[in-house]
């Protein structure tokens, strides 16, 4: 099929005229579209580079937003922080790590649990006992404590000067790997029903691989609630990844993800200059309560008995 | 004031959806005698168990009784239920196994009803509460029981003593037997019959099982998308029906007797009607093999006290 | 029924050692308890003195029984910081952490089942709409966030409810609280607040979506047939229903309390055992962490282990058919 055909067909569908009849769905998807958009294309969008010390003034220090500064007379749209950095800038280069952060830590998670949910519904027997018991377990932990200890484990067994330069990666492995079972569940799940059936020793009997024929079977049966878990995995892993930021053991200071950036806010909330909290934390709020909105309005409608 | 224990007079029930407004229950009027056991029956959805919640109050939000009255003992009920409900009509529901709350003993439900309703201290009410079981064939020893520990029928039995606690002088029993096995299915049928026929208490039976009709009622009403068909004496009615709609219930009841084990069971031709889609006239008449073009065009009124079917009418008939 | 409790006795037994041995494998091989004693200046021979009498040469099974020993007499080694035994640290943070879990539990579990139940009674009402909605959003912001907000407006705008620590507390001895004294309890408000309210929405959403299920079975239809009051219907038929899932969900959700108070208690610098765990995760404090992971463990074991037995206490037809399974 021709992309067009598909792009046509996909116009048509039930769920595409169901997602314009749900406002809901269509204003967190363009408040989603959005934020990725200006996360993607911070370079550009940004007026400063955060990042880079030598653009920064420290007499622009506590510019609140859309007040020339008293000494510069620099204009900041939403102020800026201690150092004199732009907050809008810092905010796009923080939506970058979020979402990079975010959208690994669920690849992490969404091929684990795959690999691990074929393989128990595959092989079963003792294997299966054991990562699902496992899973059972993991599941009666909150995932946010779990991704703290991974990255207190993680960051015991590397050497400490690479403690800090690694600290995106571990907080990806960290979530990644507190939220796999979702995936495995569903993957095991819909393994053990393939395996029953006829066309798996039709496979074998014809001296196919069976194992392939059924993970081709499979992958699309479990596409779409696999969709649903990524969605809101996502929306997890961004608010953990914003939590750990925010506890100070994950984004450092100088890579600062929003979780950081609210970190740092609160430290001058007493002091009045309120706006380096407000614009970092409304910003989270958005995308937190877009992507969970989509993600219910997901789950409700290709899957409803995720519920 | 007439024997008539309650009396529905032009009663209609409706659910507003988004497109338009369904009737499901049309136009019904009908009355109990004290003591009688009345039998409502008709095809699913013909909008018996929503007559019967009228009658106790129990309609619940999108339903609406939307027009007619109910009176009960001279006094018109339809404004406030709550004054007649539990201790002058009760109502007992099809399926025993989720009709009891799990979490109570038998015995704490039956006190709860009847403390509920009559003025009496505890002790009575415990005394009274073994009664009741006696009365509806259980060890009153199982007043501590949890309904799980009873089957079925037993259950059955104990919703019918909950039911009856108060003396209520009307009950109305909704398929009470339909989810029982067939050969416990008489036996509470007897039981119900024979301890409202002792106290005097009316039954409405809804069923939709014309053997039950025949042997169990009085009088019967026939329902047919939420209108009334026919009404009388059941024995006239099974004898000598007069609404096709009936004729087509009675010809298709198998008979206790040689003959019909030769005959096949006859069928009505179609089913009911959508309640979106009703018929304009008479609405059974795109099934009827008599109908002919007043059926189709006018809605039949309840002609000789008995049965909504312009054939009936004297003026047509020549 | 004394078979069935010894038998989920055994069940939390064992998900308790396996906790432990995870605990272990953290605490022997991520850490390093032979620099953690000696520090980094200590010659060849002493590391290999204090190894032999540390038992780390022992077979590894014989360390980790060494190591569940210990952990039952509340042994844990010492603090990398400061060198204090962990079990000393934890002990003194302790009754902050749990007077603060039982405070948002408390808030969450109350009103999430009043709401819960009067969103299901009244549906559609303007002020169910209201709550709904409103937990709706409450669900997807982050804890830390919420706290950060209710700080900002009810210390620094308004400037009534302190922003950070525990006020005075009184010292029983074996116990510190805050609950004897004003300031205390004052900031006990925004802190518990700020825990309970996620688990709180979560509570209003079960309650409420049982209740509406209930309200639809047979036996409240029967109830109400029978003449029975509003009032008795909801209070004495459908409420006693919901209460097992809701407390089985909501005793649940009390062990993530207790997780997640390492959140609120670092946005209001609360001096409890979170606050002790996340500054061991920044300075690799190996003890501190393992010893938190058991007592984390330890706590949530116990939780389900109520949670399922006060099931048992309450549905009659669990009981029974378990005592037929055993049979
Ligand atoms: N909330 C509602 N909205 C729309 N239609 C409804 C609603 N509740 C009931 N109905 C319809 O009302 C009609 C009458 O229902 P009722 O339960 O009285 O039928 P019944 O004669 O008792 O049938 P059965 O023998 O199956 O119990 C049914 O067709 C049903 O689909
Ligand atoms: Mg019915």
């Amino acid at each position: 099929m021709s992309g067009n055909a598909m792009i046509r067909r996909f116009l048509k569908s039930d769920f595409f005229y169901d997602f314009t009849h749900a406002p809901i769905a269509v204003v967190s998807f363009v408040v989603i579209m959005v934020i990725v958009t200006c996360a993607i294309f911070a370079g550009f969008i940004a007026p400063t580079n955060p990042f880079d010390p030598s653009s920064l003034e420290l007499m622009n220090g506590f510019t609140p937003p859309m007040q020339p500064n008293a000494f510069t007379g620099d204009v900041f749209l939403m102020g800026a922080d201690d150092q004199g950095r732009d907050l809008f800038s810092a905010i796009l280069y923080g939506l970058r790590i979020s979402l990079f952060v975010g959208v690994m830590a669920v690849i992490l998670a969404m091929v684990l649990g795959i690999l691990l949910g074929l393989t128990a519904g595959y092989v079963g027997g003792w294997l299966d006992n054991l990562i699902m018991r496992f899973a059972d377990i993991q599941m009666t932990f909150p995932s946010i404590l779990i991704a703290m200890l991974i990255h207190g484990v993680a960051r015991g067994i590397l050497p400490p000067e690479l403690r800090y330069e690694m600290s995106i990666t571990v907080l990806i492995v960290a979530i990644g790997l507190s939220e796999w079972v979702p995936f495995a569940r569903t993957v095991r799940g819909s393994t053990m029903v393939e395996k029953e059936k006829e066309y798996v020793a039709a496979a074998q009997l014809i001296g196919l691989n069976r194992w392939q024929i059924m993970v081709r079977h499979i992958l699309p049966n479990v596409l779409s609630p696999v969709l649903v878990i990524a969605t809101i995995t996502f929306a997890l892993a961004i608010i953990a990844e914003a939590t750990l930021s925010f506890l100070g053991v994950g984004a450092p200071r100088t890579e600062p993800s929003l979780g950081t950036l609210i970190r740092i806010g609160q430290d001058f909330l007493f002091s009045g200059e309120w706006w380096i909290l407000l614009f970092p934390a409304l910003t989270l709020l958005a995308l937190a309560l877009a992507v969970n909105l989509f993600g219910d309005w997901l789950r409700d409608k290709l899957n409803p008995r995720l519920k | 004031m007439s024997d008539h224990l309650l009396e529905i007079k032009n009663l209609k029930i409706t659910v507003a959806t988004r497109r338009n407004v369904l009737n499901l229950v049309d136009n019904l009027t009908l009355a109990v005698k004290k003591g009688e056991i009345l039998g409502l029956v008709g095809e699913s959805g013909a909008g018996k168990s929503m007559t019967g919640s009228a009658i106790i109050g129990l309609i619940e939000k999108p339903v609406k009784i939307s027009g007619g009255e109910i009176w009960f003992k001279g006094k018109r009920i339809d404004q406030h239920p709550d004054e007649v409900r539990g201790h002058e009509i009760s109502m007992i529901f099809q399926d025993p196994m989720m009709s009891l709350n799990p979490l109570w003993r038998i015995g704490d439900q039956l006190i709860e009803v009847i403390t509920t309703h009559m003025n009496i201290s505890h002790q009575d009410a415990i005394k009274k509460a073994k009664h009741c079981l006696v009365e509806v064939g259980i060890d009153p020893s199982r007043m501590n029981a949890y309904p799980h520990t009873f089957s079925g029928g037993m259950r059955q039995r104990v919703v019918i003593a909950l039911a009856l606690a108060p003396n209520p002088s009307l009950v109305i029993a909704d398929e009470p037997t339909t989810a029982l096995d067939v050969s416990i299915q008489a036996q509470i049928l007897d039981l119900l019959k024979q301890i409202c026929k002792t106290r005097g208490t009316s039954i409405i039976l809804i069923t939709h099982d014309m053997a039950v009709i025949s042997q169990t009622t009085d009088r019967v009403c026939v329902m047919y998308s939420g209108r009334l068909a026919e009404i009388g004496i059941t024995k006239e009615i099974m004898a000598h029906p007069q609404h096709p709609y009936t004729k087509g219930l009675v010809a298709s009841t198998p008979q206790i007797d040689a003959s019909s084990f030769e005959k096949m069971l006859y069928q009505i031709p179609g089913s009911m009607p959508a309640l979106d889609n009703i018929p304009s006239g008479c609405a059974f008449h795109p099934r009827c093999e008599h109908a002919h073009d007043k059926c189709r065009a006018e809605r039949p009124e309840v002609l000789s006290n008995r049965a909504a079917c312009w054939l009936l009418d004297a003026n047509e008939g020549q | 029924m004394l078979i069935i409790i010894l038998r989920r006795l055994f069940q939390a037994l064992l998900v308790l050692l396996l906790v432990a041995l995870i605990s272990f494998l953290i605490f022997r091989y991520v850490g390093n308890p032979v620099e953690n004693l000696l520090g980094q200046e200590a010659t060849v021979a002493q590391r290999a003195a204090l190894e032999e009498a540390l038992g780390l040469n022992d077979p590894i099974h014989e360390q980790y029984v060494q190591f569940v020993w210990r952990a039952i007499q509340f042994d844990f080694g010492n603090s990398y910081r400061g060198a204090l035994p962990v079990a000393d640290l934890i002990a003194s943070r302790l009754p902050a952490t749990l007077e603060l879990a039982l405070t948002s539990a408390i808030f969450a579990m109350v009103f999430g089942v009043l709401t819960g139940i009067y969103t299901a009674i009244h549906r559609g009402s303007f002020l169910t709409n209201l709550i709904l909605s409103t937990s709706l959003i409450g669900v997807s912001l982050p804890t830390f966030l919420i706290g950060v907000l209710l700080i900002w407006f009810f210390s620094v705008e308004l400037g009534w409810l302190p922003s950070f620590g525990r006020g005075e507390v009184v010292d029983l001895g074996w116990w510190n609280t805050g609950f004897l004294t004003a300031s205390g309890l004052k900031s006990l408000i925004l802190p518990s607040i700020t825990l309970g309210l996620y688990q709180m929405t979560l509570i209003m959403r079960l309650t409420r979506a049982e209740m509406l299920e209930v309200m639809r079975q047979d036996y409240i239809k029967l109830a109400r047939a029978l003449g029975l009051s509003p009032r008795q219907v909801y209070f004495s038929h459908a409420i006693p229903n919901i209460m097992i899932p809701v407390i089985t969900i909501a005793g649940l959700q009390l062990g993530s309390v207790v997780a997640f108070a390492i959140i609120t208690e670092t946005v209001f610098q609360w001096p409890g055992v979170g606050l002790l765990f996340i500054n061991a995760v920044y300075f690799v404090d190996i003890p501190v962490m393992s010893a938190y992971l058991l007592l984390v463990g330890f706590v949530f074991v116990i939780i389900n282990l109520i949670v399922d037995l006060t099931y048992l206490a309450i549905d009659p037809r669990l009981r029974d058919s378990q005592l037929k399974q055993e049979q």
